[in-house]
């Protein structure tokens, strides 16, 4: 208990510089089982560690080393082991969630889900004269878990019933089955009395298996901790808590407990197994039949440099694990019959895995550009994070260069010495050496990059920061960012113009706009001379505006764009008027003209990019919804336009859907989920990189046809997730092909605005589009909750109110779900990967978590932050009236949100009413209905954001 | 948003007096202009000023105007044109991308990009109070002096950072004025006298005056002359400082606390203060602009505007002593003076009836000989009236 004392004050300490000495003592740590299981074993207290170590629970970490948490992970998008990543161990451990400050040193995460997972974190009510007083001890941190605590975790996860397919879990029955009721009276019982060590300094001493498990746990090691805690040894000193066990030791005519019995602890607890000189703190008797009792004790050759020596482990006492060693305690056990060879096999833990089969991975290219002497075609392939190199003349794949994580776009240097690759999940940009076709360096940018760009002198690249509304501006001679422009929202693509003056970048999201008003769009107009941005032009009633290519002319840039009507429900989809898209005509003078690509019964879904033909005549757009390119005479286009009333050109052509007849002179099939565009610059070829075919179309521009189709070498197998995500960009889902998944749900993610949906009547409970990003196991959906899985989700119900068609037939539902779960979130960018948080982020997890208000009241559990936002999801997966019910909403209680990475998905609430984190609270929760934050100072809603913002 | 040509008055300097002799004097602006309602400012009441490059930003009682220089164009802004506040109290340029920022009177903050603005208050964000009083440009940060306490916005990771008493040395959380210049942002606050931020270090070191909340200072020259600063200028490693009980300069060791019943200062109530370099200063005060032109030597030319003529009134002195007094067609658009421009040569002076800009052709820096206007017995009046 000292040792604890002086632990938590050091911890204090270390909190109390950045949090002030007041809230760091108040702060509670967690101590770990042991710390519990001080009192809390023995008969005399119901053997509660006992009952614990034999609960699936003390396993829930060691699970996480089977096959089937690594399928679970993958299904779910989670790119990392399953025992490092917080989502997983947030439910099979206890304290996955704090930070190391918030641990005390005789904590272990691999004890799994243990006494303050439900409980709370121990330090501040552990003391024995806080514990006997229910009241004080409940004050000072010590919480009952009611059902709805359990059910955080055990709630069913469509992860989970995918790979286990278990029934949905009878909580009362569970609960059941992990009671551990104090008796009453109760009475503190010492456990067993340890072996004292043998006198002299040459006997090892055992240290314990936790020692142990410091290098022997983690998939380069086989698991083997975790293989000898999902075992019977490990249970084998908690086992002598069972009334079998009382019954032998009756048997043997041993008084008392079996726990404190030196004849069963001889085979039960490693450091009975043979004499030594004694145990080291780190030793704890629970841990049954550990490493030790089969290896020997410990402390002499437990050092790393000497177990890589073994004939220094073996003199400094290492054991090898003969026959005689398990016979000793298994031969004639308690008249069990036992097959050595079987029992061996079965508690083998070898170092290496057994080799598991790899699922295939698919190139997914996405965009390309060609050298600037046109000989080679470089595509970035998202899914296989390289870039592709394709010989123009043979059109043949020649090469294919690592670069960073979700590689989206590339550029070269005007000279073509470099090509520069924007990696979307990894913040950087690849810098290519395009003569040896190595990635010679990496830049970092902002968050999310996607388009990239040279100035026409090479002396600059843009980049755009998707998911940062920002544009980093790297001087190509030092490969240093010099300044970050502000963009408007999502910025996606950008051009440079003839002349080499003005860089226009198209933004993929709409401005925040009024509630319930248009969307207003805009393509940020840079000055490439100066590098500071020039204009703002605004686009009404677009959204998604993503390709733009300017004309040889100068004139004008061409943009495409979706022009969603979300402010209505779709019941004009028959009509083709819900979701339409089209192109933008930006010119140079600051006007904006918007046309439309569909027309009736004929739609262009998600159109994605245009690339403009070196003589000014056509204009060819990609629709991912469709796998077709549009050829656009742009002579036509502009003679339309020009000859058009004002009126006309801002009322009626951008929703006219006969006029694209005039212009678009024909349609041309490509493959799967066609994405970027090039042209070749004698204007003879276009290639369409198709993002899900792993293949690049070749387009005859005299005959306007595809003459060929050039294999990047992806799998040829079409997994069920591929087949899932080709049907969540298709179109052919909904009525005259008009829209995709894609087209509200942009690569998964957000498209910013709120819809009225029609089930309740027009106009009532508009509703926030949320991100698809890691919703897996975020049930029920949506903000209403009455979707409680994803296939009820995506199933008939979408066919009746949005896609006015037939429904997905089960099996491509089923390939539908999978690949939504597939979806990863990016990495936290407000904390980098074992990045500790900052004294702001820090000072915000105090708030997030506190339980008292700044004038000392008590806040409810039920108005904390963590309460319904609890980790690992950030979700309690309730609904929870929070006081933003307005006028027109049908419901008062909505869906918790999770909070992961929530900083990307703006607007927030369920009418998205919110356009920043902090309106959520100095706006929309005057009556402390949405957690107690109406006592709080600005700064500490700053912290508190600031910590939101790395969950 | 509008547009207005602007008055181009030639004007031209009128001595009243003859040289008679030369001796070593400072610059004297004797060529103004100003701008006022009727050249295209949204209103009269001028708040503050900032030049960027051939762009003047003017921030009024009833919106934001830009003068291109070049061109004379005035263009305004008022909250139907899209500026989020009528009140622009302070303005500054990121220097990299050419955002202009601008701190609002009870507004918050906003961003002038592309011609459109972005706005950042106490609702939206993590800015500390609407009340923004000095807003400063530090690398990729933007700092705003606001009613209650100082903010600083990361404008590449979003992060806001509140600085009160709390994290701070900030006995009071008024914060008037707020620079920055070559590492370090320095806070006048009302209350709080000045408080330095090493942007390396992220160290605060506090300047308070010695004499307490005292109006009168004991102990002269032993710290900042009040406790109640206005504003603060570092240039050239000097620190000036404006209160409302008198000015003074800061080398690191030293300071200097100026009155106006020992120098030029028309007056000790100072709205703000702008440091040309470690020698000369320019001092906007209720009664006229105070310029210390040599600190070596303590000379001083005090611009004033004759209220019965509307003339310009320049008076060099030291310690107390009338060097010279010269008059010209326009001075200082008005006495009540709340802010100072540096443009090169030229000086921009924002007051409470328009906004004057002084032509500094030929302008030289410190004292130089030059022939003396010695003062009529009429101006030496006038001298004495404006001291």
């Amino acid at each position: 208990m000292h040792r604890h004392l002086v632990t938590l004050l050091s911890v204090g300490l270390a909190a109390g510089a950045a949090l002030g000495a007041e809230l760091a003592q108040k702060q509670p740590v967690y101590v770990g089982v042991r710390a519990c299981a001080t009192c809390h074993d023995g008969a005399g207290m119901g053997n509660q560690c006992s009952l614990w170590v034999r609960s699936k629970h003390a396993r829930a970490y060691a699970v996480l080393a089977k096959p089937e948490a690594k399928t679970i992970v993958e299904l779910s998008g989670i790119p990392r082991e399953p025992q490092e990543s917080p989502m997983c161990l947030g439910c099979h451990a206890t304290g996955a969630h704090a930070e190391e400050w918030e641990k005390d040193e005789g904590f272990f995460v691999e004890d799994g889900v243990q006494c303050e997972q439900c409980h709370g974190p121990g330090s501040e009510y552990m003391d024995q004269s806080v514990m006997v007083n229910p009241e004080k001890a409940m004050a000072a941190g010590l919480q009952m878990p009611t059902e709805s605590d359990c059910m955080v975790c055990h709630a069913t996860k469509g992860s989970h019933v995918a790979v286990h397919n278990r029934p949905q879990i009878d909580i009362a029955k569970a609960l059941q089955r992990v009671a551990h009721p104090t008796p009453s009276p109760w009475k503190y019982d010492l456990g067993p009395k340890l072996p004292e060590g043998d006198s002299g300094d040459h006997h090892p001493a055992y240290i314990g298996v936790f020692a142990c498990a410091a290098c022997h746990k983690g998939p380069m090691m086989g698991y083997q901790f975790s293989k000898w805690r999902m075992g019977p040894h490990a249970r084998a000193f908690a086992t002598l808590a069972t009334e079998h066990a009382y019954e032998i030791a009756k048997e043997k005519g041993t008084g008392g407990s079996p726990q404190t019995s030196e004849a069963c602890l001889k085979c039960h607890a490693s450091a009975f197994f043979e004499p030594a000189g004694g145990q080291r703190d780190s030793y704890w008797v629970h841990e049954g039949v550990g490493c030790e009792a089969c290896h020997g004790a410990g402390s002499e050759y437990a050092q790393e440099a000497r177990m890589l020596d073994a004939r220094a482990a073996h003199t400094a006492g290492l054991k090898d694990v003969t026959r005689q060693t398990c016979l000793s305690c298994h031969e004639n056990a308690h008249d069990k019959p036992f097959d050595y060879e079987e029992a061996f096999a079965k508690i083998a833990h070898p170092t290496k895995l057994a080799q598991a089969a790899e699922t295939p991975r698919y190139k997914t290219p996405l965009n390309l550009a060609l050298t600037p002497d046109g000989r080679e075609l470089y595509v970035t392939c998202e899914a296989s994070h390289t870039a592709i190199v394709v010989d123009v003349a043979s059109r043949a794949k020649v090469a294919e260069i690592e670069v960073g994580r979700h590689p989206t776009d590339v550029a070269f240097s005007p000279d073509g010495q470099r090509a520069f690759v924007s990696n979307r999940l990894d913040d950087t940009v690849s810098v290519v050496d395009v003569v040896s076709r190595t990635q010679i360096a990496t830049i970092p940018v902002g968050d999310e990059p996607h388009g990239v760009l040279t100035d026409r002198s090479g002396a600059f690249l843009y980049v755009l920061n998707t998911s940062g509304d920002s544009i980093s501006i790297i001087d190509t001679a030092t490969l240093r960012e010099t300044k970050r422009l502000a963009a408007s929202r999502s910025p996606w693509s950008l051009s440079l113009a003839p002349d080499g003056s003005d860089i226009y970048v198209t933004n993929n999201l709409s401005r925040f706009v009024p509630f319930r008003e248009p969307s207003m769009s805009e393509v940020t107009v840079i000055d490439a001379a100066r590098r500071v941005v020039t204009e703002r032009r605004v686009v009404p009633a677009a959204n998604l505006m993503q390709g733009v290519a300017w004309h040889p002319s100068g004139k004008f840039a061409l943009i495409t764009l979706n022009r969603t009507k979300n402010l209505v429900p779709m019941t004009r989809l028959m009509q083709g008027w819900t979701i339409t898209n089209g192109l933008g005509v930006v010119w140079q003078d600051g006007q904006v003209d918007q046309v439309l690509l569909d027309e009736p019964n004929t739609s262009f879904p998600d159109p994605a990019d245009v690339a403009v033909t070196p003589d000014g005549k056509w204009a060819l757009v990609t629709s991912s919804g469709s796998n077709r390119v549009a050829v656009v005479d742009i002579a036509k286009l502009i003679e339309m336009l020009t000859s058009a009333s004002a009126h006309e050109r801002e009322h009626v052509f951008p929703n006219h859907l006969g006029k694209p007849t005039e212009f678009v002179v024909k349609h041309i099939d490509v493959e799967y989920g066609s994405r970027g565009i090039t042209i070749t610059p004698d204007g003879k070829i276009a290639f369409v990189a198709n993002a899900l075919d792993d293949s690049v179309s070749v387009i005859d521009l005299d005959k306007l046809e595809t003459v060929g189709r050039i294999d990047l070498g992806g799998p040829k197998v079409i997994t069920k997730v591929r087949y899932g995500e080709r049907l969540f960009h298709g179109a052919d889902i909904t009525f005259h092909r008009q829209f995709s998944c894609h087209s509200c749900h942009p690569d998964g993610h957000v498209d910013g605005l709120t819809y009225d949906i029609e089930p309740d009547g027009i106009g009532v409970s508009p509703v926030d589009n949320r991100t698809l990003r890691g919703i897996l196991d975020t049930a029920p959906f949506k903000w209403e909750g009455t979707n409680p899985s994803l296939q009820r989700q995506c199933g008939p119900r979408l066919a009746v109110f949005f896609t006015r068609i037939q429904p997905f037939t089960p099996e491509e539902l089923s390939a539908l779900d999978n690949y939504i779960c597939t979806i990863p979130r990016p990495p936290n960018r407000y904390r980098p990967l074992g990045a500790e948080l900052t004294e702001a982020q820090r000072r915000g997890k105090i708030v997030f978590e506190r339980t008292m208000a700044n004038d000392g009241q008590m806040i409810p559990k039920e108005n904390r932050c963590v309460t319904c936002h609890c980790p690992p999801l950030y979700t309690d997966r309730q609904r929870h009236d929070i006081g933003t019910k307005l006028q027109f909403d049908r419901e008062s209680h909505f869906d918790t949100p999770h909070l992961n990475n929530i900083y990307d998905s703006a607007p927030y609430l369920h009418n998205g009413i919110a356009e920043t984190l902090e309106e959520i609270w100095t706006r929309y929760n005057p009556h402390d209905q949405h957690g107690v934050t109406n006592d709080m100072t600005k700064d500490q809603l700053n912290d508190l954001i600031e910590y939101i913002k790395t969950l | 948003m509008s547009r207005m040509n602007s008055r181009r008055v030639c004007l031209v300097c009128i001595a009243f007096s003859t040289s008679v002799a030369t001796a070593k004097l400072p610059y004297v602006y004797t060529d103004w202009e100003h701008f006022t309602v009727k050249d295209g400012l949204p209103n009269d009441h001028v708040f503050c000023v900032k030049v960027d490059g051939p762009r003047v930003w003017v921030g009024t009682e009833n919106g934001l105007a830009r003068i291109d220089k070049p061109t004379g164009e005035v263009w305004s802004w008022q909250e139907k044109d899209g500026l989020p506040w009528q009140v622009v109290s302070s303005i500054d340029v990121n220097p990299k991308t050419g955002e202009v920022w601008i701190g609002l009177f009870g507004g918050g903050l906003a961003r002038f990009s592309g011609g459109r603005f972005d706005h950042w208050h106490q609702l939206n964000s993590g800015l500390v109070n609407d009340v923004v009083y000095g807003v400063t440009v530090e690398n990729d940060n933007v700092w705003a002096a606001t009613t209650a306490g100082a903010s600083r916005y990361n404008t590449v990771t979003g992060e806001w950072t509140i600085y009160t008493e709390k994290n701070a040395p900030m006995e009071e959380i008024w914060n008037y004025g707020v620079c920055y210049n070559n590492g370090k942002v320095y806070l006048g606050i009302w209350g709080s006298g000045v408080l330095e931020f090493d942007v390396a270090t992220e160290k605060w070191k506090d300047y308070l005056d010695p004499d307490g909340e005292m109006e009168i200072d004991l102990y002269r020259d032993d710290g900042v002359v009040h406790v109640i600063t206005t504003g603060v200028s570092y240039v050239d490693n000097i620190l000036w400082v404006s209160s409302y009980f008198g000015m003074c300069r800061y080398d690191g060791r030293h300071w200097r606390g100026y009155y106006e019943r020992e120098t030029g200062l028309p007056s000790d109530f100072g709205n703000a203060v702008k440091g040309r370099n470690a020698n000369e200063a320019w001092f906007a005060t209720d009664k006229g602009i105070g310029v210390v032109t040599d600190f070596a030597s303590d000379t001083w030319v005090t611009y004033t505007m004759d209220p019965n003529t509307h003339e310009g009134i320049a008076v060099v002195s030291r310690n107390k002593d009338v060097l010279e007094k010269v008059r010209s067609p326009q001075g200082i658009p008005h006495n009540y003076a709340l802010w100072v421009e540096f443009d090169g040569n030229d000086v921009w002076v924002g007051t409470s009836k328009g906004l004057g800009h002084a032509k500094g052709t030929g302008y030289y820096p410190g004292l130089k000989d030059r022939p003396v206007h010695t003062p009529s017995a009429r101006n030496l009046v006038d001298a004495r009236q404006a001291n």
